[in-house]
């Protein structure tokens, strides 16, 4: 047997010799969703559950306040005006309009003696959704301490309702000057208040929309119990915050719903803007978390406009502003991106008109920011554009890291990113009319 | 095994249609190394230690399983027991079996019953690093009851076999038909397969029916023997894949864990045939054997498998032809035994993943619900080697006799892909291979009453997912930390060698 079995035992050697060597592999591309979903993984990118149910009468006393112009000093403007339904929650401006403004939406004009509110008025969509920062320059904060310009009240159940503190005291947005009347002709008398004495500007408002028994009605319903003559402004704050939490999240994106495991949700182009946003376009590196944002702050290199604000007035240092802050100097929040599509013009004062010119300024942002054309901007704000040299070299000084270097994407790829922006848009957001009421329990026309 | 020699492969079929213990007629297909135990090795076996050659030497324990038809060489009624037991090196996995089996004949006609009880363990990444894996539940915040942890017990599968047959001396024919039917609770390493899931439930069943034909004449070196089987095997499992989805909660203002459960189906249905021919050479001892089989194989429904390290691709229906050719050679001469088989495998496989909903393509245009999105085209080059040696000694002076068996099996896998995507219009080819390999042993004690035999291998080559020793959580922790299969990675697939070693005692007694 073994001079037979010999030949054969040499045979199988070979062939496992032989077989041992690894045949040559060659590469086996990704299919489009794997590099897509891999690249998302990195960066905490998770759908967003239903928002939490709101109480009804809550939200009927919120829906009311938020449309309601007696909230302002002169009586001619709502939080609606600059967070216009008909728009997606905001003006269309590249810088809000305020109290004497006449008009609305993109049609809105100054009135006479006024200024523009140095910054956009942001779409109010998904503003609910658990933001860490609210304002441009975040001073007001989930975590951080409170704006150094106002003590507001402890009870406030979140940021947005501490952010819907803010707007009657300023003074441009809603308040109003010293001197000025109202739409009827009488006194304002929230404008005579000084800046510093929030709270009797707060009590002023409050004892303006008790006067109104339908408001006496709401507010009975959305605090059963509590006299409504013991009620502060704070409540109604929260009622606007519940009503944007009830009727202005809208999460329901294609996006959402590819992070839900629907393969098919978003389109080959989508897809492929997509992975560039998570990978060779650095999106991603300010734009991530479950929001797509809101987390941070970032100096984009954005062009220069408006009045200004505070002590870099008349530039706009935005989160550089607040004290302590010169690292951020030209940086502002970065914002979610979940509908974005319908929320132009943008950036913090709306420099650019669409997505596509968004993207294009991100594909070489210091070319952008030199080259920027003010012709671009509606004419009622091109003179206060700031593109001295100074200015140009002050921003590019602390720009965000990632925005030094070029991105160098085609015309192709530039398009693929702002499909990928697109499937970010929840359908429901793009009418929503259904949550205009047809009138308020001031009487105040709701437009 | 090179993790660099297997890009990113996205195909996971293990194809488990050869989910049946008995061997040959069903080609098993494998699309990845990954090792999945040896819980179908629950049958006994002789030439198990000799590297399971068949082709040419007779199976006498194994051999009734395969081809009904062959127990018809069955002197007299036995008794067999085959207790069982395999191990995945690392302590990624495990089994034990326990078959009573009996076959009997009377006259012309004979007959078998089988009953198997079997526990597989989990299946886990192999422990590097001394890892231990965590199955405490993952506590939700906010409502709901907590999401159960990795089920670590040990699951039951049940086998039922019954045979039966008649021959016909004159003519030396005999034809035999029989029916295995199996409970599934827990396929080996299928819990693996799923990267990011928390938990794995399986549940299944499966049919093998098969008609065999012996057709022997006799001759002055021996006979010359003609087999053939024809087999229709029906497998349907459904693995119900417990993840573990993060949503960020606008109310909590946080990220929230809720649970999904995925329903996968696997259904795979064979038909096969197969022909096997003996004669005996020339040479005293010597004889050869050819062998041929057929299997056509249709996929239902494909499970979604997602393993580690492996990008996802759609998988829906398919099918299957795989065809054996080989070849064997036996030397029988007084105590020695010597036996060796060569066989190719050609294999084409065919998969597709159908569009649920109208589907965009790149181009414009748009696939009808219905159409074929992704197309897969295998193309399988493998082939088994066996080589295996026994040798029987008498102890002097004493009707006792000791056997000894030596062995080794080959198996080289080897295939092209190529995916077509009418989705993104792109085309993809892949061209990767293995070799699994086991060394086998065997050593049986013959007493006048009843003989004992013990079989043993280890098969080398394969692995399973495992986990960077970097890290200090497990594969299913990491993917719920970084959003369950969003956080499916890519890149070369990385697997953990593990060796399966395997282990029977086999019991034939006689019965008067």
């Amino acid at each position: 047997m073994t001079l037979s079995v010999r030949p054969l035992c040499v045979a199988a050697l070979l062939l496992a010799v032989a077989c041992d060597e690894t045949p040559p592999t060659t590469g086996f591309p990704e299919s489009l969703d794997a590099q897509l979903r891999r690249s998302i993984g990195q960066w905490s990118v998770v759908p967003i559950a239903a928002p939490p149910q709101q109480d009804p009468a809550l939200v009927a006393l919120g829906r009311a306040l938020m449309f309601d112009k007696i909230l302002s000093g002169n009586r001619d403007i709502s939080c609606a005006t600059c967070h216009e339904p008909a728009l997606h929650a905001t003006d269309g401006l590249p810088l809000a309009i305020g109290t004497g403004g006449t008009g609305t939406g993109t049609a809105r004009t100054l009135g006479p003696g006024r200024s523009f509110v140095p910054r956009n008025a942001p779409s109010l969509l998904n503003s609910a959704i658990g933001l860490s920062y609210v304002f441009w320059d975040g001073r007001l904060s989930r975590f951080g301490p409170p704006p150094p310009d106002v003590t507001l009240p402890r009870d406030l159940p979140n940021v947005i309702a501490a952010q819907a503190m803010m707007p009657v005291l300023n003074r441009r947005e809603m308040r109003g000057n010293p001197g000025d009347v109202d739409v009827f002709g009488n006194p304002n008398e929230l404008a005579q208040f000084t800046d510093s004495q929030p709270d009797q500007i707060w009590r002023a408002i409050m004892q303006r929309l008790l006067a109104i028994p339908e408001y006496v009605t709401l507010f009975r319903a959305a605090y059963p119990g509590v006299p409504p003559s013991s009620l502060t402004f704070g409540p109604a704050a929260t009622a606007i915050a519940a009503f944007q939490m009830a009727a202005l999240m809208k999460t329901d994106s294609p996006f959402d719903h590819y992070l839900r495991h629907e393969d098919n949700a978003i389109s080959v182009e989508e897809k492929r803007g997509g992975i560039l946003f998570f990978t060779r376009a650095r999106c991603v590196s300010c734009h991530n978390g479950p929001l797509l944002g809101g987390q941070s702050f970032s100096n984009s290199g954005v062009p220069q406009l408006g009045p200004g604000v505070g002590r870099g007035a008349p530039l706009d240092l935005g989160r550089g502003e607040l004290p302590n802050n010169d690292v951020y100097r030209f940086a502002f929040r970065v914002p979610p991106l979940r509908n974005v599509e319908l929320t132009a013009p943008y950036f913090h004062n709306g420099t650019f008109a669409t997505l596509e010119s968004v993207v294009a300024h991100y594909n070489d942002v210091p070319t952008s920011l030199r080259n920027f054309n003010p012709a671009t901007l509606p004419a009622a704000v091109q003179s206060s554009y700031h593109g001295d040299q100074a200015t140009i070299d002050d921003i590019l000084k602390t720009l965000e890291f990632t925005l030094r270097t070029p991105l160098q994407l085609t015309e192709a790829e530039r398009g693929q990113l702002v499909a990928f922006l697109k499937s970010l848009t929840d359908p429901s957001a793009r009418d929503l009319s259904g949550i205009v009421p047809a009138s308020v329990p001031s009487g105040l026309p709701v437009r | 095994m090179s993790p660099s020699g297997l890009r990113a492969v996205c195909l996971v079929v293990p194809l488990i249609c050869l989910v049946s213990p008995a061997r040959a007629q069903l080609i098993p297909i494998k699309t990845i190394p990954i090792a999945q135990g040896d819980q179908f090795q629950i049958f006994p076996s002789n030439n198990m230690g000799m590297g399971g050659v068949s082709i040419a030497l007779p199976d006498s324990l194994g051999d009734p399983f395969a081809n009904p038809a062959t127990t018809a060489r069955l002197r007299a009624s036995r008794f067999f027991s085959a207790p069982t037991v395999y191990s995945l090196s690392g302590n990624a996995g495990g089994g034990r079996s326990l078959p009573f089996a009996m076959l009997t004949r009377r006259a012309n006609w004979y007959g078998g019953l089988a009953l198997v009880l079997q526990q597989v363990d989990p299946s886990r990444p192999p422990q590097q690093n001394g890892f231990i894996a965590v199955n405490a539940p993952l506590a939700r915040p906010g409502s709901g009851p907590p999401i159960p942890g990795p089920d670590l017990r040990a699951h039951g599968n049940q086998y039922a076999f019954g045979m039966f047959g008649r021959s016909w001396p004159g003519s030396n024919l005999s034809i035999g038909g029989s029916a295995l039917w199996t409970g599934l609770h827990a396929l080996d390493g299928v819990d693996l397969l799923y990267s990011g899931s928390r938990r794995v439930e399986q549940t299944g069943h499966a049919v093998d029916v098969r008609i065999g034909a012996l057709k022997e004449w006799p001759g002055e070196r021996g006979a010359r023997t003609l087999e053939a089987v024809v087999v229709h095997n029906r497998f349907a499992a459904t693995h119900n894949v417990l993840y573990v989805d993060q949503f960020w909660d606008p109310g909590l203002q946080q990220i929230v864990l809720q649970p999904r459960t995925d329903h996968n189906f696997d259904h795979t249905n064979t038909w096969g045939a197969q022909l096997e021919y003996q004669m005996a050479l020339p040479t005293p001892g010597w004889r050869i054997g050819w062998v041929a089989t057929v299997n056509r194989a249709t996929h239902p429904k494909l499970p979604s498998y997602d393993i580690t390290n492996v990008a996802v691709i759609p998988w829906d229906p398919g099918r299957t032809y795989a065809y054996n050719l080989g070849v064997g050679l036996s030397k029988v001469l007084g105590p020695a035994t010597f036996g060796v088989d060569a066989i190719y495998e050609p294999i084409r496989s065919y998969t597709w993943a159908d569009a649920i909903a109208p589907t965009a393509t790149l181009g414009g245009d748009t696939i009808a619900v219905g159409g074929k999105t992704v197309e897969n085209r295998f193309k399988f080059s493998n082939a088994v080697f066996r080589i295996g040696v026994g040798r029987d000694i008498a102890l002097e002076g004493s009707p006792k006799a000791i056997g000894l068996q030596f062995g080794l099996m080959m198996r080289s896998i080897n295939y092209r892909l190529q995916q077509t995507n009418h989705v993104e219009l792109t085309q993809r080819a892949l061209r990767t291979g293995w070799l699994e390999w086991s060394p086998t042993w065997g050593l049986t004690l013959r007493f006048p009453e009843f003989e004992l035999r013990y079989r043993g291998r280890v098969m080398k080559g394969a692995g399973r997912p495992g986990f960077g020793a970097q890290f200090v959580v497990g594969a299913r922790d990491l993917a719920v930390s970084s959003g369950a299969i969003l956080a499916v990675p890519s890149g070369p697939l990385s697997l953990v060698d593990v060796n399966t070693a395997t282990h029977q005692i086999s019991l034939s007694l006689p019965i008067h």
